[in-house]
């Protein structure tokens, strides 16, 4: 019952019938990982704002997001469901609050890396607080917030798969589906996507960054 | 074929206070203490080995200078690595090979989850000493061994304790999962209340979790403390900006 | 553009309410078309108040006139955008290329791409920037021509002010010191009113038309031309700022086509030893130059002047060094010192112009246009 030539590791007949629902399950895995990035990305950067404004807060703002990483997800989805359901948005608070930490450190430091003389100069030729804030000084922190969406982006793939004890986790779903009928197809599909989908995202960020970048690519003499 | 203990079924309308409160909750079969002790042991033997296996091959590496690879990939790794879906993985390599569904895939998987930041930490650690101490113990005559271990690792000892902790933290946060791959412990009060769609488990299983890793990380903040020698602990105050 | 004087009229700036001020009450007239220097020891207030001229630092109290108009209250971002600003790390933009960093005010300003192209070019070219430079970014570019690029930018929309702020101290004291010939050849062709703090007493010596002296807290010690202040201290500070050596520093600011100078104890080859000897007598002088069809060919040492030998047999030496009319004194100076004949000459492309002697550099520092040999004013 444990393994039989029914059973293997991977049925690859069993793959390519199922292949509609795997890619949904895919799917839906990459849907909820941007949206909870987006969000952390939407809450993180006023916090980090707040922090480059009025230094004094940083390390308030460093201290709850950090406290909020620590907290174990499975904690937290069972904490929600009571208030929100077996939901999408049960899965996308957890996950957001999770980049936090990541995404506000690196926006902050990627802002405080910024060179004085370049914000001088800057000032000194006349360009307003709002050009020189977007045209100068985000494209220039732009390195180190890309680093931490990849960051983020690569850890929420991974936790996603634990949302899939309340439903949500697309090919965290594959995994428990095939636990539950003790299927191994399945559960290895859904380990090894889950796995490749973290690497490549983490890839085509890496890819895009350095496309957005030039300057960086430039070795200095 | 489940190994899984399920707790009786817990009436719906029993609130959160009368469920903590009721001695049977703590002591029964699947009981609060049972599960703690489950829970504790796996992540204590998981820490442990990560412990054993990570600092010296991390200190050994950092003190050659060698290794600046390794460092990479374990950052990477420890990014990359989904610990549900590599334990999920395993589920069926364990089943195959006859070792049950406990406890090599949880372990292993987080195992995976603990080894990096103590890795990380030890490197660094090591690597960062200052080399002026270095140099006057080796011009003192040390031998490169005591150079290791009496110097470096003792100033050392700050970055790779607080690696520790992270470690720990995130060992225990992530250990209820296992209730979901065919194993009990702390998680098991989440996954009966998602089961049987009872709010009162779910939240009370949520607060345990929380609770315990909360404690967790606060256990190794004070023993942090205590083990540090005074200097070392006020070269990291003042290191602290 | 036509060069605009800056009035600094009463400008204090007190950073901490009720403490002391930074820059006190300070009155300065820069001439249009003129560099001043603003220099002082560090507390003096010199780039704060350079900062205010560009309100980079808004003035406690006091007004600032640019071209007789108040700017006190204008609208911040408009007034830098008529100013051109270099500061010492150059804060280049490293996200953007050179031509773009260039590009940065003439296109907030609305310049079509055509204007800024050509505008570019000629900029490149002012500030002897190599073409191919233009694409790249500003890491790839050595410290000198990072700098370079910095005033380029400064100048983009053609401002009529320049405010520069250490402009050349990152760099080493070679590129340094071709960095501020260049400055005084492209003033010498734009003619911009340039406001300049240094902490180096030489370089304002060297670029300035006037320098404000500046002491701690911001009061103006002296405001005068490079050669006042090292002839006329004003007072015990200024002394000790410019420094012990003024006196040779001055030798530095006068050229030696300010000097009268006359033939010296040098004489064709065709000349006659009898001749020769009494020209020597005349100048007091142990040796005697030559000229060959009014070339300078050498010194010939006095006694070897004999009635049987012409000038063009014997033995000559060659002059320790050549001083040309835009040579410095201190130049001329260092050749009298070097030489055994305590006269430098004077070529001017090549043809002989004159000696220099010792009484006569010092006549030019002590009193200036009087002939030290007659005593008759000059």
């Amino acid at each position: 019952m444990i393994s039989s030539s029914r059973n293997p590791i991977v049925r690859w007949d069993y793959v390519v019938d199922q292949s509609d629902s795997i890619l949904a399950a895919l799917w839906q895995h990459l849907e909820l990982t941007l949206l909870s990035v987006l969000v952390g990305l939407a809450v993180s950067a006023p916090l980090a704002a707040l922090a480059l404004r009025h230094r004094w807060t940083t390390s308030a703002i460093t201290g709850f997001t950090g406290f909020l990483y620590t907290l174990p997800s499975v904690a937290l989805f069972a904490l929600l469901v009571p208030a929100f359901g077996l939901s999408r948005v049960s899965t996308i608070i957890p996950l957001a609050s999770y980049t936090l930490l990541i995404l506000v450190t690196n926006i902050i430091a990627g802002f405080r890396s910024v060179p004085e003389s370049v914000i001088d100069a800057a000032n000194g030729m006349g360009l307003t607080p709002a050009r020189r804030v977007l045209s100068v000084q985000l494209p220039l922190a732009m390195p180190s917030i890309i680093t931490g969406i990849r960051i983020a982006t690569v850890s929420t793939v991974g936790l996603l798969t634990v949302a899939a004890i309340i439903g949500q986790g697309g090919l965290g779903r594959l995994i428990l589906d095939g636990l539950r009928r003790t299927f191994w197809t399945p559960m290895t599909v859904g380990a090894v996507l889950s796995i490749l989908l973290a690497l490549a995202l983490d890839g085509l960020i890496l890819w895009l960054g350095r496309a957005a970048t030039p300057w960086t690519r430039k070795a200095s003499p | 074929m489940s190994r899984v203990t399920t707790q009786a079924a817990v009436p719906r309308d029993t609130t959160l206070w009368e469920w903590i409160s009721d001695p049977e909750t703590w002591t029964g079969q699947g009981g609060i203490w049972e599960s703690l002790v489950e829970t504790v042991v796996l992540c204590a033997v998981v820490v442990a080995i990560a412990i054993a296996v990570a600092v010296p091959l991390a200190a050994w590496l950092a003190h050659y200078r060698k290794g600046e690879l390794g460092v990479t990939w374990m950052v990477t790794l420890s990014r990359a690595v989904p610990t549900f879906a590599i334990a999920g993985l395993l589920v069926p390599v364990s089943l195959i090979n006859g070792w049950g569904f406990e406890p090599w895939p949880i372990f292993i998987a987080l195992l995976l989850l603990a080894i990096p930041p103590i890795y990380l930490n030890t490197y660094t650690a090591v690597r960062g000493v200052a080399p002026g101490a270095v140099d006057a113990a080796r011009a003192m005559g040390f031998s490169e061994r005591r150079v290791l271990f009496e110097v470096e690792l003792a100033l050392a000892t700050t970055l790779i304790f607080a690696g520790i902790r992270v470690s720990a933290v995130q060992v225990v946060a992530t250990e209820p999962i296992r209730a979901f791959l065919g194993g009990d412990g702390m998680g098991r009060y989440v996954r009966d209340g998602l089961g049987q769609n009872n709010d009162t488990l779910l939240v009370g299983g949520a607060i345990l979790i929380a609770t315990l890793a909360a404690l967790t990380g606060l256990a190794f903040g004070l023993i942090e403390r205590s083990v540090l020698p005074y200097g070392v602990r006020r070269l990291k105050t003042s290191q602290a900006s | 553009m036509s060069a605009r004087a800056i009035r600094l009229d009463e400008l204090t700036k007190t950073f901490a309410p009720g403490g002391d001020p930074a820059v006190d009450r300070l009155t300065l007239d820069i001439p249009g078309g003129s560099i001043v220097a603003l220099i002082g020891p560090s507390g003096c207030g010199k780039t704060t108040t350079l900062r205010m001229i560009n309100r980079l630092i808004e003035p406690t109290s006091g007004r600032i006139e640019i071209g007789g108009v108040d700017v006190t209250h204008q609208p911040v971002t408009e007034l830098r955008r008529d100013i051109g600003y270099v500061i010492q790390q150059v804060g280049l933009f490293p996200h953007r290329t050179v031509s773009a960093n260039i590009a940065t005010v003439p296109k907030t300003l609305g310049w079509s791409a055509a204007q800024i192209r050509d505008r570019i070019a000629e900029l490149a070219a002012l500030v002897g920037l190599d073409t191919d430079m233009l694409d790249r970014y500003p890491d790839e570019l050595s410290g000198g021509q990072q700098q370079r690029v910095g005033v380029a930018r400064a100048l983009a929309s053609d401002p009529p002010v320049l405010l520069m702020d250490e402009p050349f101290g990152a760099v080493d004291p070679i590129v340094r010191a071709r960095l501020q010939d260049e400055l005084l050849t492209l003033q010498e062709r734009l003619h911009k009113t340039i406001v300049l703090v240094t902490h180096d007493i030489d370089e304002a010596l060297k670029l300035a038309d006037r320098i404000a002296l500046l002491n701690v807290g911001g009061t103006l010690e002296q405001y005068a031309t490079p050669d006042e202040l090292l002839s006329a201290p004003a007072n015990a500070f200024v002394e000790t700022f410019v420094g012990e050596d003024r006196g040779v520093k001055r030798l530095q600011l006068s050229l030696v086509s300010q000097l009268a100078f006359d033939q010296g104890p040098v004489v064709p080859l065709e000349t006659t030893p009898e001749r020769a000897r009494a020209v020597m007598a005349q100048y007091r002088s142990d040796w005697l130059g030559v000229l060959d069809d009014g070339v300078f060919v050498g010194w010939v040492p006095g006694e070897g002047v004999r009635d049987s030998v012409s000038l063009s047999d014997l033995p000559r030496y060659p002059p320790a060094g050549r001083v040309t009319p835009s040579s410095t004194l201190r130049n001329a100076m260092e050749v009298i010192m070097n030489s055994n004949t305590s006269v430098a000459v004077i070529d001017d492309d090549g043809a002989f112009g004159g000696v220099v002697t010792l009484e006569a550099i010092r006549g030019a520092l002590g009193l200036s246009g009087v002939d030290p040999r007659t005593g008759a004013s000059v």
